[in-house]
C-alpha cells in the first residue's frame, strides 16, 4: 500500500512524479463539468455519492490485495450480506414505526441497520479468514498462493450467492427510502437525504480507516505487513492477528456500502456482482494494492460511469469502460496511482 | 543465554544444517563465519523463529524455542537484523524505527531508545523523514541495525551487515556493534569478512557445509592455519 | 521358434502397437478405454433414455470446455475469466451466419457446419488480441482483463439488437433435421476428443516445453531465448479458438441463445470448477470429472426442485474443500494412487 508521510505530500508527489495521475484527475474534473453542463448538477452530485461508495468498496479490495495478496472475487458478496442484514434489521423496525410513530426511532433505525450490517460484515470476514484462508495458507506452496486464494474466493462467492438463494429465495427485498425527509438542495440540485447519508457514511468510514491505518499502532502494523511481511514479523507483529483483522475490515466496509445503498440497489442474492465489477475496475485502474489510489479512483469511476451512461449510446455503454481500462493498462500497467503489489510484469 | 544443541534444519527436502551446536553467554560478542552457502543465515533464521528446526534444540535463556514463531521471539528479547534488511520501503526512517519498537508499549521508552539510536547513527536523524526505499545501501543497513535495536533486545542477531558496504561504512557499522555490546547487548554476528569479525568478537564458530568445524576464542582462531589459508588468504 | 511362440509374439506386437498408437494420440490405455465406453454408453440402458443422453451431451460439452480451459490455466497459469464470453462469441457468430430469418439485419444463411469454424476463428482472433494486450503483465491482470472483456462482450451482444436480438435471444437452426439427441452426442464427443488430442499434441511439442519452462522459471526461460509473451498469447488464442468452436456446437444443438445464458461469468466459473477439481494442468482430469458431475448436478436439480441452488452450493463447497485439502484434484489423486500401485507391482 502506498501511504506516504502525509496526504498533502502524497498528492504533491503524485502530481509531480506521475503524469498519468495528473492527466486523469484533470480529465475527471473536465468530465464532471461536462456532465454537469449536459445533465445538470444533480448528475454530478449523484456521481460523487456513488463514487464514494465505489471508493468504500475499492478500499477494502485494495487492502486485502495489498496486505494479504488475495484477489478477492467474493467482495461483492460482502456487499450483498450488508444489504440483507440492513434489510432484516430495518424492515421490522419500519413496520412497528408505522403503527407507533417515533421521530427518534425513525431517525436512528436506518443507522442501526447500517451499523449492524457493518458489524455482521466484520464478523463474516473474521470467520472466512480464520476458517478458510488460514488453512489454505498452511497448505499452499509458495508460488501458488495467489491462484489458490483467488479460487477460494470464487468458491466462497458461489456458496454465498447460491446459499442465499436457497435459504432466502431470489426475490428482491428493498426499502423505498430510509429517512422520511424532504430532499435537500445542494448547489441547486435536489438530493435525497438517503443519498447524503450514504455519502457521509462512505466518507466517514474511509476517513476513520485512514486515521486507523496512519495513526494507530495496529493500523501501522497493517501497513507494515503490506510492505514487508517478514520484516513485520521481525518487529513482533503477529500475522495471525493482522490477517483476520484486515479481512474483516474490508468485508465490513463492503457491507456498509451494501447497507447504505439498500434504498437504491435492494437486497437480492446477486446484487453484489455489479459492485464487485466496479470495485475491481477502480482497483485495476488506480493500481493494485494502492489504498489511497482506490479512494480517489472510486470517485473517478463514479463520474466515468455517469458520463458513459449519459453520452455513450446504449450499445456501447458496456464496452467503453473496458476500452478505457485497456487504454490505461497499456500506458500505465501498474495503474494510474501506482501499485505496490509484488511486481507487475510477469514474474 | 543462547544455546543451540545438535540442530538440524532443512528447507523442504534439502537439509542445510547438520548437528550444529553453539553457545552464546550473556554479554558475549560471538562470530559465525564460513563460506557462502554454508548455512549461516539458516542458523539465524532458526534462532529468530522464521524456520522450525527438524532436529535438535534452540534454547534461549533455558527456554526451548523450537516452535516459537518470529513475532514471539522478538517479544522475548531476540532481534534479528536480516541480510535482506526487510525494511518498510514506503515508510520514513522515523516510521521504520518506531515500527522497530512495536513491542515497546511505553511511548517514553520508545522515544528514549530512538534518541539513543540517533546518537549512534547521526546520519539517520538527518534523514528522519526520508522514505526508506529512497536511501542508499549503506544508509539502509544502518537503518536496519538501528531498527533492530529499537525493541531493546537482549540478543542481537546480525546477518552480514558489511555486505555491499564501502570500507569506511563497514568500520562505522562494526564500531556501532561494539558500542552496543558495551551497552550490554549480546551479539551473534554472521559475517564474511573474517578478519574484521575475529578482531571485534570474543569467540567465533566456523560453519562449513552446514556443520561446525571449528570454534574458539577469536584471537586463537586468527592465528589458526586453516583459517589463515582458507579465509584470510595467507 | 515354434509356431505358438510366433503367434504370441504377434499378439504382443498388436497390443503394443495399439498402446503406442493410443499413447501417440495422448491417451493412456485406460483413457482410451474410457472414451470407448463413453461412446457406447448411450446405447445401453439405462443410459439410452432421452434425458440421460441429454445429460451425456452436457457432460461431454462441459468436458470439452474444461480441456480447452485447462490448457490455459494449467499450462501458462492464467485464468481466462472471460472464457464463457469467447464461447458466446463463437455461438453468436455461427448463429448469425446461419440466419435466414428477417429478424436480423443480415441473413447469410451459411451452413452451421461451416459457421462454427467462423465462430472459432473470430473467438481465436479476439483471444489473440486480448492476449497480446494483457499477457505481458502478471497473470492476475490478464485474468481480470479477460473478465472485463467478457462482461463487455456480453453487454455488447445484449445491445447490438439488430444483429443479435439482444436479450430476446436467437434461435439458430440445428446441425441436423432430426430431433434425436444421439447424433449430437457423437458430434460433441468427437469435438471433445479432437480438442484433447490437438491440445495434448501441442503440450508435447516444443510449445509445450516452452510453456513448462515459462511456468517453472520465467527468467531462465527468457535467458534461453524463449519469449514468454509470445507463447502465452499463442496458448490463449488457441484456447479461445476452441471455446468459439464449442460455442458453435452450443448454438446449433440447443438452438437457443441469449447473452446471459451463454456468456455470463457464472458459466466460466462452472468450467473453472470442473477444470480444477479434475486437476489443473492435467487436461484429462476435467474431462473425466465432467460426466459424473453433470449427472450428479442434474439429478439433484430434477429431484430437489424445492431447494433451488443447492447443487451450486455443493459445487462451491466441493471446490473450497478441494482447494484447501487436495489442490491437485482428481488427476493428483490418480497419479499418487497409480504411483503406489506401480511401485507395489515393481516390487513383485
Amino acid at each position: 500500500m502506498q501511504f506516504e508521510t502525509s496526504l498533502i505530500h502524497s498528492l504533491r508527489r503524485a502530481v509531480t512524479t506521475r503524469l498519468p495521475a495528473t492527466i486523469v484527475l484533470l480529465g475527471t474534473l473536465v468530465l464532471s463539468i461536462v456532465v454537469g453542463a449536459a445533465g445538470g448538477i444533480a448528475q454530478v452530485v449523484n456521481s460523487i455519492v456513488t463514487g464514494g461508495m465505489w471508493a468504500l468498496m475499492a478500499v477494502g479490495l485494495a487492502l486485502v490485495f495489498g496486505v494479504m495478496n488475495v484477489p478477492q472475487f467474493a467482495h461483492g458478496e460482502s456487499f450483498m450480506v450488508g444489504a440483507y442484514v440492513a434489510y432484516f434489521v430495518f424492515n421490522p423496525i419500519h413496520k412497528t414505526l408505522q403503527d407507533n410513530p417515533d421521530a427518534f426511532l425513525a431517525f436512528v433505525a436506518p443507522l442501526l441497520a447500517i451499523i449492524a450490517a457493518g458489524v455482521a460484515g466484520f464478523i463474516l470476514g473474521l470467520f472466512l479468514e480464520k476458517v478458510l484462508f488460514y488453512p489454505l495458507r498452511l497448505m499452499s506452496k509458495a508460488g501458488e498462493w495467489v491462484m489458490n486464494a483467488f479460487l477460494l474466493t470464487v468458491g466462497i462467492s458461489f456458496i454465498l450467492t447460491n446459499g442465499t438463494t436457497l435459504v432466502l429465495g431470489a426475490n428482491f427485498r428493498g426499502v423505498p427510502r430510509y429517512w422520511d425527509a424532504e430532499p435537500l438542495t445542494i448547489l441547486g440540485a435536489p438530493i435525497s437525504v438517503d443519498r447524503i447519508m450514504a455519502f457521509l457514511i462512505a466518507t466517514g468510514s474511509i476517513g476513520a480507516l485512514w486515521f486507523f491505518l496512519r495513526r494507530t499502532r495496529t493500523g501501522r502494523a497493517i501497513r507494515a505487513v503490506s510492505q514487508d511481511e517478514i520484516g513485520a514479523q521481525m518487529m513482533g507483529i503477529n500475522l495471525n492477528f493482522i490477517y483476520p483483522l484486515t479481512f474483516g475490515l474490508a468485508t465490513a466496509m463492503a457491507a456498509l456500502a451494501g447497507a447504505s445503498l439498500l434504498f437504491l440497489f435492494q437486497a437480492y442474492p446477486t446484487v453484489g456482482l455489479n459492485p464487485l465489477y466496479l470495485a475491481w475496475y477502480v482497483v485495476m485502474m488506480a493500481g493494485l494494492g494502492n489504498v489511497a489510489g482506490a479512494i480517489v479512483g472510486g470517485f473517478v469511476v463514479g463520474i466515468l460511469q455517469t458520463a458513459t451512461q449519459q453520452f455513450a449510446g446504449v450499445v456501447w455503454a458496456d464496452v467503453i469502460p473496458t476500452v478505457v481500462m485497456i487504454a490505461v493498462l497499456l500506458v500505465v500497467p501498474s495503474g494510474i496511482f501506482g501499485s505496490e503489489v509484488k511486481g507487475i510484469s510477469e514474474r | 543465554m543462547l544455546e543451540l544443541k545438535n540442530l538440524d534444519a532443512s528447507y523442504g527436502f534439502l537439509q542445510i544444517l547438520w548437528d550444529v551446536s553453539l553457545t552464546v553467554e550473556d554479554g558475549e560478542f560471538i562470530g559465525l563465519i564460513g563460506p557462502n552457502g554454508a548455512g549461516k543465515t539458516t542458523v539465524m533464521r532458526t534462532i529468530a523463529g522464521l524456520l522450525t528446526p527438524m532436529g535438535g534444540e534452540v534454547l534461549f535463556k533455558s527456554r526451548r524455542m523450537n516452535a516459537v514463531p518470529a513475532h514471539r521471539t522478538t517479544k522475548m528479547g531476540i532481534s534479528y537484523i536480516s541480510e535482506s534488511l526487510n525494511l518498510f520501503v514506503d515508510m520514513s526512517v522515523r516510521e521504520n524505527l518506531l515500527m522497530g519498537a512495536y513491542i515497546v508499549r511505553d511511548r517514553d521508552r520508545q522515544l528514549e531508545t530512538l534518541e539513543f539510536v540517533y546518537q549512534l547513527f547521526p546520519r539517520l536523524k538527518e534523514r528522519e523523514r526520508q522514505l526508506a526505499g529512497t536511501m542508499s545501501g549503506g544508509e539502509r543497513k544502518m537503518l536496519a541495525i538501528a531498527r533492530g535495536m529499537m525493541s531493546n533486545p537482549q540478543l542481537l542477531l546480525v546477518d552480514e551487515p558489511s555486505l555491499g558496504l564501502a570500507p569506511h561504512l563497514v568500520a562505522d557499522v562494526f564500531h556501532s556493534l561494539q558500542t552496543l555490546q558495551e551497552a550490554g547487548v549480546t551479539i551473534l554476528l554472521v559475517e564474511q569478512r573474517v578478519n574484521a569479525t575475529l578482531e571485534i568478537t570474543d569467540r567465533a564458530y566456523v560453519l562449513e557445509q552446514g556443520r561446525i568445524v571449528m570454534e574458539g576464542p577469536s584471537s586463537e582462531l586468527m592465528t589458526n592455519k586453516h583459517i589463515k589459508s582458507a579465509y584470510l588468504g595467507i | 521358434m515354434t509356431s505358438i511362440d510366433m503367434e504370441q509374439e504377434k499378439d504382443t506386437n498388436l497390443w503394443g502397437t495399439i498402446v503406442s498408437g493410443v499413447n501417440a494420440l495422448g491417451f493412456s490405455p485406460l483413457g482410451a478405454a474410457l472414451v470407448i465406453i463413453a461412446a457406447f454408453l448411450p446405447l445401453v440402458p439405462p443410459f439410452n433414455q432421452e434425458h440421460m443422453v441429454r445429460w451425456l451431451i452436457m457432460g461431454a460439452f462441459l468436458a470439452a470446455q474444461a480441456v480447452a480451459f485447462d490448457f490455459t490455466s494449467g499450462y501458462i497459469n492464467v485464468v481466462n475469466f472471460g472464457f464463457a464470453a469467447f464461447l458466446g462469441v463463437g455461438a453468436y457468430t455461427s448463429a448469425i451466419l446461419a440466419n435466414e430469418m428477417p429478424f436480423l439485419i443480415v441473413q447469410p444463411g451459411i451452413s452451421p457446419w461451416i459457421g462454427i469454424w467462423a465462430g472459432a476463428l473470430l473467438a481465436g482472433l479476439l483471444g489473440l488480441g486480448l492476449g497480446w494486450l494483457t499477457l505481458r503483465l502478471r497473470g492476475i491482470f490478464a485474468a481480470v482483463m479477460a473478465w472485463f472483456v467478457g462482461i463487455a462482450l456480453m453487454g455488447l451482444t445484449r445491445n447490438l439488437t439488430p444483429l443479435t436480438r439482444g436479450s430476446m435471444g436467437l434461435h439458430p437452426p440445428t446441425f441436423l433435421e432430426t430431433t434425436d439427441n444421439l447424433p449430437y452426442y457423437y458430434i460433441i464427443l468427437v469435438m471433445m476428443v479432437v480438442i484433447y488430442v490437438v491440445l495434448r499434441q501441442v503440450t508435447r511439442s516444443r510449445f509445450g516445453l516452452a510453456f513448462k519452462a515459462i511456468g517453472q522459471n520465467i527468467d531462465a526461460a527468457r535467458a534461453s531465448g524463449i519469449n514468454p509473451t509470445y507463447y502465452r498469447v499463442l496458448n490463449f488464442a488457441l484456447s479461445c479458438f476452441f471455446a468459439g468452436w464449442l460455442g458453435g456446437f452450443y448454438a446449433h444443438y440447443y438452438a437457443s441463445l441469449t447473452p446471459r445464458s451463454v456468456m455470463h461469468t457464472a458459466k466460466t466459473t462452472e468450467v473453472l470448477a470442473i477444470a480444477y477439481i479434475g486437476g489443473r494442468g492435467s487436461m484429462w482430469g476435467g474431462m473425466v470429472i465432467a460426466f459424473p458431475f453433470v449427472f450428479f448436478i442434474e439429478y439433484l436439480r430434477s429431484n430437489l426442485t424445492e431447494l433451488p441452488g443447492l447443487h451450486m452450493v455443493i459445487y462451491g463447497a466441493l471446490m473450497i474443500l478441494l482447494m484447501i485439502f487436495y489442490p491437485s484434484g482428481l488427476a493428483g489423486l490418480y497419479n499418487s494412487v497409480a504411483g503406489k500401485v506401480k511401485s507395489m507391482l515393481a516390487k513383485e
